[in-house]
């Protein structure tokens, strides 16, 4: 089993699979984007030249084949790998003096919505704004379409506008004070999930705008995803995988589920698994494991050592799992199964 | 991971900051700065004034930068730590209109930003003919005089030797920390400005000259700084009550502080600083050949009573 890992001697900034699950991208902060062809196991990342400065996030786009990135350099590109190993890279907008550090695309609406300072931008299939620019009070932290894409989540200082995309005009505001840096709509529509500058998160109930508040973290949450098809939230930043439960009542006065790892460490990523009740985790000591949901002993799959896990994506089949350091490690693991 | 120094630029409307920000970016350096600017309102700064090939512009326009914007200054940091080994420095021109404590604050409060950045240094600009009038009539000019590392006292030219001095007493009657560059249109060496360690324990006792400075204790300002000092060891335990006590009760109006301590029985001096609430302390230095063991502590802060900060430092000595 196998990890195979290069060293790229960048930030690891973000990962992401295509629709198609043929190929991974890697962001990386020297501006390059690592693709890796998951067809060929012998293979290693070929290092594409895409944004000046950073390569601040990377999504997979609204096709099968491609992937969306945003820059440093105010550059949204859009990157196809081809078919004998090499790849395009189109650039899709540009908004001169901001980063583009938030990207979603969603298919069934056809919408692609980026962010810069203040402005999100939705762009149609063509790549044309499909409205006028969205305003927000401050700086976007984080932005993700609802499931289907019918409404657009946009966190920033002070909560989250909920925009309809069909016709952006008035956004609903869930409001919460302070700088909300990510944001995660619910598989079923139901709820929005915020992770804050504090070491804690902020929810809020849609029907009732009822706030979920979960604190108690040893460091900023920065990684936090939906397990076993909406019952759980995973989150980073204890030293256990800590999953609050969203059923039969939760996550209101009910604990968390804490998933320790081998020994300890801050978690600093988490990516459950696509299809089984496990989930994966990477630490601050560069240690990455899976840990199944039913609270069983964890499994190493790469030592500790080196930096941060900072990137952590499963292929839509569940077969590999691709992860990325602070420091520039890239790996590619395929769990014995 | 080696932390990015970051400058921290400020200074009222008009006394010559940008001027500054263009002398540092158009310096033949070969060094790689990325500049953070603070627009609030319509007197936000000109993007076309700030010159440099290589360094890039980040505007924050959420305001005021003490307030919401720390939010948005952690996030822009976290974006420029992302690209590894690029930097050289930040710098963070603020509004003239900031107070820089929360911006200070931040570099201590953040556990991310404070683990990749240190902060180097607070320089603040003044305009040696209208400072005066500002310390006045404005409490956020005198908090950037009181939080400098370094006070460039510029536009030199435009006053006389006799007035110069007064202001120049008048600011260090302020914040005897601070060191004071006179300049004409900001014209100070860089190496007075960034590199200067402002912040780092490790250089308090190189300041230790202007530590010594006999403080002018005038009350009828509200802001002011008061030096103590003890030539007996301090019991380590009756400091640290005492301290305790003091910025839990007046740690929204100590703007600045640092000492030089000697503890009964330890063989190295420990070294306290703070902003407000926010202390830090170590002692990581050791007591240079022939110098007095005593313990210094200088603090600048808003109606402080000098006598009862004297007579609680004093009881904290060893018996
Ligand atoms: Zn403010
Ligand atoms: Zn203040």
């Amino acid at each position: 089993m196998p990890e195979r890992r290069w060293e790229t001697g960048a930030w690891v900034v973000g990962l992401a699979v295509n629709r198609a699950g043929t190929h991974a991208a890697a962001a990386l902060g020297d501006g390059t984007v690592r693709l890796l062809d998951l067809a060929d196991p012998d293979g290693g990342p070929r290092a594409l030249p895409v944004h000046a400065g950073a390569c601040l996030t990377v999504a997979p786009d609204l096709d099968d084949r491609g992937f969306l990135t945003g820059g440093d350099d105010g550059r949204l590109c859009r990157i196809v790998p081809g078919s004998s190993g090499d790849a395009a890279v189109e650039p899709l907008a540009e908004v001169k003096g901001r980063w583009i550090e938030h990207v979603d695309a969603e298919p069934q609406a056809g919408l692609r919505a980026f962010a810069a300072g203040r402005q999100v931008t939705l762009l149609d299939r063509a790549g044309r704004p499909a409205c006028d620019p969205l305003d927000h009070p401050s700086t976007v932290g984080g932005l993700a379409f609802a499931p289907k894409g019918k409404r657009l989540a946009v966190a920033h200082y002070g909560g989250v506008s909920l925009w309809w995309t069909k016709a952006p005009e008035a956004p609903v505001l869930l409001d919460w004070k302070g700088s909300h840096l990510g944001v995660l709509w619910h598989p079923a529509g139901t709820h929005v999930m915020t992770a804050m500058q504090e070491a804690e998160l902020h929810g809020w109930r849609l029907k009732d705008k009822a706030h979920m508040r979960m604190s108690g973290y040893a460091a900023k949450v920065r990684s936090f995803a939906w397990a076993a098809r909406g019952r759980w939230l995973a989150t980073a930043g204890a030293e256990e995988v800590v999953c609050w439960p969203f059923f039969g009542g939760g996550p209101w006065d009910k604990a968390p589920l804490e998933l320790p790892g081998p020994g300890s460490a801050v978690i600093t990523a988490v990516a459950p698994h696509p299809t089984d009740p496990v989930l994966a985790a990477g630490r601050d000591d560069g240690m990455i494991f899976v840990t199944p949901l039913d609270g069983t002993a964890p499994l190493p799959l790469a030592g500790r050592g080196g930096s941060a896990v900072s990137a952590l994506a499963w292929t839509g089949n569940g077969r590999s799992l691709l992860a990325g350091t602070e420091d520039g490690r890239l790996s590619w693991i395929t769990p014995a199964r | 991971m080696t932390a990015i120094p970051v400058t921290v630029l400020t200074g009222y409307l008009g006394a010559g900051k940008t001027t500054l920000l263009n002398r540092i970016l158009s310096e033949p350096h070969g060094k790689r700065y990325a500049v953070i600017v603070n627009e609030f309102g319509e007197i936000g700064i000109d993007n076309d004034l700030v010159v440099g090939a290589d360094e890039e512009v980040f505007e924050m326009n959420n305001g005021c930068i003490c307030c919401t914007v720390r939010g948005d200054l952690i996030r822009i940091i976290g974006g420029l730590i992302k690209r590894k080994g690029d930097l050289d420095g930040i710098l963070i021109e603020t509004t003239g209109l900031a107070d820089p404590a929360p911006v200070a604050q931040t570099f201590f409060v953040d556990p991310d930003v404070a683990e990749r950045t240190r902060l180097d240094g607070v320089v603040t600009v003044v305009d040696s003919r209208h400072v005066t009038q500002r310390l006045e009539d404005s409490h956020e000019a005198l908090e950037q005089v009181a939080f400098a590392d370094v006070i460039l006292l510029n536009k030199t030219d435009l006053v006389d030797a006799g007035e110069l001095a007064s202001v120049e007493a008048r600011l260090r009657s302020l914040n005897p920390f601070a060191r004071i560059v006179r300049t004409e249109r900001c014209a100070a060496p860089l190496d007075a400005v960034l590199g200067i360690g402002g912040f780092d324990l490790k250089r308090v006792l190189e300041m230790e000259p202007d530590f010594l400075t006999e403080a002018d204790h005038e009350h009828d300002q509200s802001v002011t700084s008061v030096s103590l000092r003890e030539e007996r060891p301090l019991d380590p335990v009756r400091f640290d009550r005492w301290f305790r006590t003091l910025i839990q009760t007046r740690g929204t109006d100590l703007l600045r502080y640092k000492g030089i301590l000697a503890f009964s029985g330890a063989s190295r001096p420990t070294v306290v600083q703070g902003v407000h609430m926010l202390a830090d302390s170590g002692n990581t230095l050791s007591w240079r050949e022939g110098q007095s063991r005593a313990s210094r502590f200088v603090l600048i802060g808003r109606d402080l009573d000098a006598e009862a900060l004297a007579a609680g430092f004093a009881a904290c000595a060893a018996s």
